[in-house]
């Protein structure tokens, strides 16, 4: 099994040649390693490494998955050639603008309407959580082609809140 | 002693006082709103009575609900915690009215000192220093003779104001005309009062604070202080007791003690309190504020002073003298706590709330966690996002360092973002294990931190994670038993 990453932004290949326990692998152009992997609980992984004693925790995101190992936090993309993640291709796809939210919350105030104009830096929504009002705005300048989400409707974090194309017809 | 208490809160703080009331024997009642149904302060209660829906406007600012839960119980005595209702002079006096007893100040003293002008008139009448500043509201010309009078930068701040509204550092006169219109116009937006007052501006303060412990026979000592300086958008962080400073100079702990004390009296206060002060570079220190209730961060006075500061505000409730005297408290080693919140760290530090997944807490020697959390726990997104607070203790602050940096690495909570591992950035920086704290600190730490690659090694390690997580779909939906999530890479590996 041979994945792209981006670790912390950094493009990575990682190649799986034995699946664990005994888990043999490569990274880049380096050499074939082997390690000891053990998965006590969901989303933790216990890796045995040239005798060293590693905990590495993931949690899966919109889009990437966050691996924290021994205080340290990366950001992994995952790449697999075949899947096809119909949400990175949307977000970048084309001349739509996709809004999503930021945090989970609730939307306290919808801001524009299908078929508005809007400028870039516009507030577009705002979503509440813990307190804390958060005003999601246009980054282009366009026309509102849908609103997904209503007054008081609860959002996950990564949820297409509305998407804002060109004003016009692109000749 | 009282038999049955009712707890008017929520999250670690009805946690926190639970476990006391319970080691004293006294039975515990518990309310909660709609959100709170499944929460561990209603799970740890002996009773629990139901306020009314999520939003805090209709169950746990409820005065009127939360006295017919204490009335249907049969409790004799109210504890606000902290938030809430615990500052609302109101809330104090309708407990009162209706025959019970509330754990903290009388209602007059919380209304004395919950308006800033009152408070810092009686603090002057008590003697304590405070920030120069005009009395109330300023016109230009005031200004101006304030500017020339005490010198230049100078602060704008909102009379009605609090939050950073409304705030304008000055610092020539030619800039006071347009600061001061700019800062009667973002005043009067955000609280519809342009009023605005004029302070001294203090350079990099240091926010430190004083713990009192009043009974209601005139008694009353101070514990201490706690330096509460690291603060971001002006809620803290990180906190620690002694602070770096004070514990260079005893003389400054005294002073601060005898000045917090003094303020407290002058203002009838008994129970529990802290009164807040800024300290300058000089170390002269100023008066603040005072919180008339127990702190957030009061788990640290009682590592370093060896007391249950719940105990004791509900022993003083009950009547009690003060079982000690100022010469009898001592301070012993050093205590930290982290604010531990469901925010992302990544992401400007949004609050995050969710489902939490996996919960691991750390322990082992001088370790202590306040939180009211669990495993399989949805964290509600209509209150705080404090979540925990990870507390420790050790001779030494860097020993105490060493410890936090060692359990922050054990802290797992998983399926929500939290801003655990962020504090590890902090303890390692030079300037903080210096103890050169003010509370500008996070802003300046954010400027001069630079990206430091993480050992390569781990890297590593975390590439392999996450190609091996990413083999497994959804795997927190996996219930124990199910396909080995490694039969899954194995498939993977035949279709190669």
């Amino acid at each position: 099994m041979k994945l792209n990453l981006a670790v912390n932004g950094v493009k990575q290949q990682i190649q799986i040649l034995v699946p664990p326990p005994g888990c043999r692998f490569s990274l880049g152009r380096g050499p074939e390693r082997s390690a000891d992997v053990a998965s006590p609980g969901p989303g933790i992984y216990s890796v045995l490494l040239d005798g060293r004693s590693y905990d590495a925790r993931v949690e899966r995101t919109s889009g990437h998955l966050i691996v924290s190992v021994q205080g340290h936090r990366f950001e992994i993309e995952v790449r697999d050639p075949r899947r096809w993640s119909p949400n990175a291709a949307s977000r970048r796809g084309g001349d739509i603008e996709t809004v999503l939210a930021p945090m989970p919350g609730k939307v306290v105030r919808v801001l524009v309407a299908p078929g508005d104009t809007v400028e870039a830096g516009q507030g577009v929504m705002v979503v509440e959580a813990m307190k804390m009002q958060n005003e999601m705005k246009a980054s282009r300048s366009g026309r509102v082609l849908s609103v997904a989400a209503k007054e008081g409707a609860t959002v996950t974090a990564g949820e297409v809140l509305a998407t804002i194309g060109s004003p016009a017809p692109i000749a | 002693m009282f038999r049955k208490i009712l707890i008017a809160n929520r999250g670690e703080i009805a946690v926190r006082i639970t476990h006391t009331l319970r080691e004293m024997g006294i039975a515990v009642v518990a309310v909660y709103s709609d959100a709170d149904r499944t929460s561990l302060h209603v799970r740890l209660a002996d009773e629990a009575e139901r306020l009314g829906p999520a939003p805090s406007a209709e169950s746990y600012l409820r005065i009127d609900r939360i006295l017919e839960a204490a009335q249907k119980h049969g409790v004799e005595a109210i504890h606000p915690g902290y938030g809430f209702l615990s500052e609302n002079a109101e809330f104090a006096a309708a407990c009162v009215a209706a025959g019970l007893v509330f754990i903290g100040p009388s209602a007059e003293s919380i209304r004395l000192l919950g308006s800033k002008t009152a408070s810092r008139l009686s603090a002057i009448q008590s003697g304590a220093p405070v920030v120069p500043g005009t009395e109330g509201s300023v016109t230009l010309e005031q200004a101006r003779t304030f500017g020339r009078t005490h010198g230049y930068p100078v602060l704008l701040k909102a009379v009605a104001g609090g939050g950073g509204k409304g705030m304008r550092r000055v610092d020539r006169e030619s800039d006071l005309e347009s600061a001061l219109r700019d800062a009667a116009s973002e005043a009067e937006r955000a609280f519809r009062s342009p009023e605005v007052y004029v302070e001294k501006w203090i350079e990099q303060p240091r926010h430190i604070e004083i713990q009192i412990l009043g009974d209601h026979h005139g008694n009353m000592v101070h514990l201490g202080e706690r330096e509460c300086s690291i603060q971001r958008r002006h809620q803290k962080v990180i906190e620690e007791s002694p602070s770096p400073l004070v514990a260079l100079d005893p003389q400054l702990r005294h002073d601060m003690g005898e000045a917090a004390v003094r303020a407290a009296r002058t203002a009838g206060y008994y129970n529990a309190g802290t009164v807040e002060f800024l300290v300058d570079r000089d170390r002269r220190f100023y008066f603040l504020e005072v919180n008339t209730r127990l702190q957030v961060e009061h788990p640290i006075t009682e590592l370093v002073t060896g007391l249950d500061l719940v105990r004791l505000q509900v022993e003083i409730a009950a009547g009690a003298r003060l079982p000690f005297r100022q010469q009898d408290i001592a301070w012993r080693g050093w205590a930290i706590e982290c604010r531990i919140y469901a925010e992302d760290p990544a992401n400007h530090f949004l609050p995050f709330p969710g489902t939490i997944t996996r919960l691991a807490r750390p322990f082992g020697p001088g370790i202590r966690v306040d939180d009211g959390i669990y495993e399989g726990w949805r964290v509600p997104m209509e209150y705080d996002p404090l979540l925990a607070k990870l507390v420790v203790s050790a001779g030494t602050r860097g020993d105490a360092i060493a410890r936090m940096i060692r359990a922050l690495r054990e802290y797992d909570i998983g399926g929500i973002r939290t801003n655990v591992g962020f504090f590890r950035q902090i303890f390692e920086d030079q300037e903080f294990r210096a103890g050169h704290l003010h509370t500008g600190f996070i802003d300046e730490f954010f400027a001069r931190q630079r990206l430091v690659e993480p050992p390569r090694e781990l890297a590593a390690v975390a590439a392999l994670a996450a190609a091996l997580h990413n083999g497994i779909p959804d795997v927190e939906a996996t219930p124990d038993g199910a396909t080995s999530p490694w039969v899954t890479i194995g498939r993977q590996e035949l279709l190669r």
